[in-house]
């Protein structure tokens, strides 16, 4: 231990901690107020001066968003594409991060950089090619070109983390029961397949995560009404819904809830996908 | 690591990479490739015709374009530098108490967990001309007038979402990195009198720089292609004083149709991304 006094070290702890807790307060700040908001009546959002706490809790905020399209149609829109789009790439990049971890061939190398480095090329730059084909071929606001464009996104960040778990597994056992006989299939269903479970769950929860938050590609590929993803349905409601701000709030809960309980349920896979840098890209 | 034959043989190799491979040529090289060719022309009617650089010297002769650059510039840097410096302060405490550190990482992270039209509804309610909470802090100071209405505060409160969206990614990745270093490093340099700047600066900094580094170009490419947060929240207004030049690329397209010079400016964006994209896989392979 550094040689400190005993004194020193508490001061140290208040000073850390309560820097910690400001830090804290200022982050959950909009989304606390958010949370507030969504429970004032319409005209407790328009008193002044404005509140913090709702003079009178209600409901009324969430009964509005009830009765819009957000949640017959949006949101299952939004879980539809998502969660297509994350399972068709978590099967295509494990079986790709499986043949780059386990065969090197010449050109290999070389086909994953630049796999790589088409995760350094943002959406932005293929919106408006993606928006002409899409329109040519007709198939704009459909589950289809979603569900393809966000795999296409999404497969090399899912095709990185894969190969990085993979690479940890052992070779040893693979090899042991292809002398005992197993086939290439066998091994990968009974032995592969379950020790990479942990790795394929962070690929999923943190591709689930980005899918259903993705919002560019929603607004620009999506028109018709029964088409949109519960963000761009929020978006449009921040035009219609103006200063209805307890039910664009409570809008906005809705739809940050299904994430942020996924996010709590495993969030020691997002700090440690976090921290090793797993989201690099 | 030498992978033996009996494991796999070349055919098997191909089955298992080729579904990905075709998947990214279909989508997302062919339409990389393709914005190209649209910003070499110009689709009227439904047809295109060749117009050659046409779409490029009508971007360049466009003052909207530098202005839009600037804008980039400004945001991207003030981004930049607050996700690098806040999130390194945040890993420091983080690294430093040894109680309530999940807690605290929990709530740090749930700007990330959120959406961005989400986040920028809420920071818009915040600073919302009459009821906004946080705008009636500042009223007294700004004569009553929305913090959203002014340039300049409009581009302080996107850089300020945007931050607030992004710092814990920095801050858990300098996190990782300072666990790295070995404590041991510390004792001897105590005992010869080092004081704490001293021991972060020559010992812990040394370590964590690549991290820094590496950090520094994917910040920087976020904050060049920011969009979805800058559009919730202020849709590139008042006027156009946050309109980047994602934005612009955005409303040539989707507002004002202009395809072909909205194609081009995705080419140049897109030659920006590569060229850090460069640099960031050069970096990932040194270190």
């Amino acid at each position: 231990m550094l040689i400190r006094s005993r004194r020193q070290i508490i001061i140290d702890n208040i000073v850390t901690h309560g820097l910690l807790i400001f830090f804290c307060l200022i982050m959950i700040f909009p989304v606390a107020l958010s949370l507030m908001t969504s429970f004032k009546t319409k005209t407790d959002v328009m008193i002044l001066p404005p509140r913090f706490f709702p003079p009178e809790w209600t409901l009324e905020g969430y009964i509005k968003v009830f009765q819009s399209d957000l949640i017959p149609i949006y949101m299952p829109n939004s879980a539809i594409n998502a969660l297509t789009a994350t399972i068709l790439t978590v099967i295509l990049a494990a079986f790709a991060a499986y043949g780059f971890s386990r065969f090197k061939f010449k050109g290999s190398r070389a086909l994953q950089l630049g796999i790589l480095g088409l995760m350094m090329i943002p959406g932005i730059t293929n919106l408006v090619s993606y928006y002409k084909l899409v329109s040519q071929l007709g198939i704009l606001s459909t589950h289809l070109i979603m569900i393809l464009v966000y795999t296409g996104f999404e497969l090399p960040f899912g095709l990185l983390i894969l190969k990085n778990f993979f690479d940890a597994i052992p070779i040893d056992l693979e090899e042991a029961a292809k002398i005992d006989g197993c086939s290439t299939t066998q091994v990968l269903w009974h032995i592969i397949i379950p020790l990479s479970l942990p790795g394929l769950f962070v690929a999923f929860l943190l591709i689930l995560v980005y899918l259903w938050n993705e919002f560019l590609f929603a607004v620009t590929l999506l028109s018709a009404n029964e088409a949109r993803t519960a963000m761009v349905g929020l978006y449009d409601f921040q035009t219609s819904f103006e200063v209805a701000y307890h039910a664009l709030s409570a809008a906005s809960i809705i739809v940050l809830l299904p994430m942020l309980i996924i996010f709590i349920l495993g969030r020691k896979t997002f700090f440690r996908a976090m921290m090793e840098g797993a989201l690099k890209g | 690591m030498q992978v033996s034959n009996i494991l796999m043989n070349r055919k098997s190799f191909i089955w298992l990479v080729s579904p990905s491979i075709i998947f990214l040529l279909i989508i997302q090289i062919y339409p990389s490739l393709y914005s190209f060719y649209l910003s070499f022309g110009k689709i009227k009617g439904g047809q295109y015709s060749f117009t050659g650089l046409k779409n490029f010297t009508r971007l360049l002769n466009n003052s909207d374009f530098y202005e839009s650059l600037a804008r980039t510039g400004i945001f991207t840097f003030s981004f930049l530098l607050a996700c690098i410096g806040i999130g390194l302060i945040l890993a420091l405490l983080l690294s430093r108490c040894t109680k309530f550190t999940t807690l605290y990482m929990t709530i740090i992270f749930v700007p990330m967990v959120l959406s961005e039209v989400v986040g920028g509804t809420m920071w818009r309610w915040m600073f919302q001309q009459s009821f906004g909470l946080v705008q009636a802090f500042l009223n007294p100071f700004i004569n009553n007038v929305s913090i959203l209405s002014k340039p300049w505060g409009a581009m302080a409160i996107v850089i300020a979402a945007s931050v607030w969206k992004q710092l814990a990614f920095t801050a858990l990745l300098f996190l990782g990195a300072l666990q790295t270093v070995p404590k041991e490093l510390f004792e001897p340099a105590a005992l010869d009198g080092a004081t704490r700047s001293d021991m972060f600066w020559k010992i812990t900094w040394v370590i964590i720089r690549p991290t820094v580094l590496l950090a520094s170009i994917m910040t920087t490419i976020r904050g060049i292609n920011a969009l979805g947060l800058i559009l919730a929240t202020t849709q590139g207004g008042p006027g156009a004083s946050t309109m980047t030049e994602a934005v612009l690329l955005y409303r040539t397209a989707w507002q004002f149709g202009r395809f072909g010079d909205a194609a081009a400016l995705s080419v140049v964006m897109f030659l920006i991304n590569i060229t850090l994209g460069i640099v960031y896989i050069r970096l990932m392979r040194e270190s």
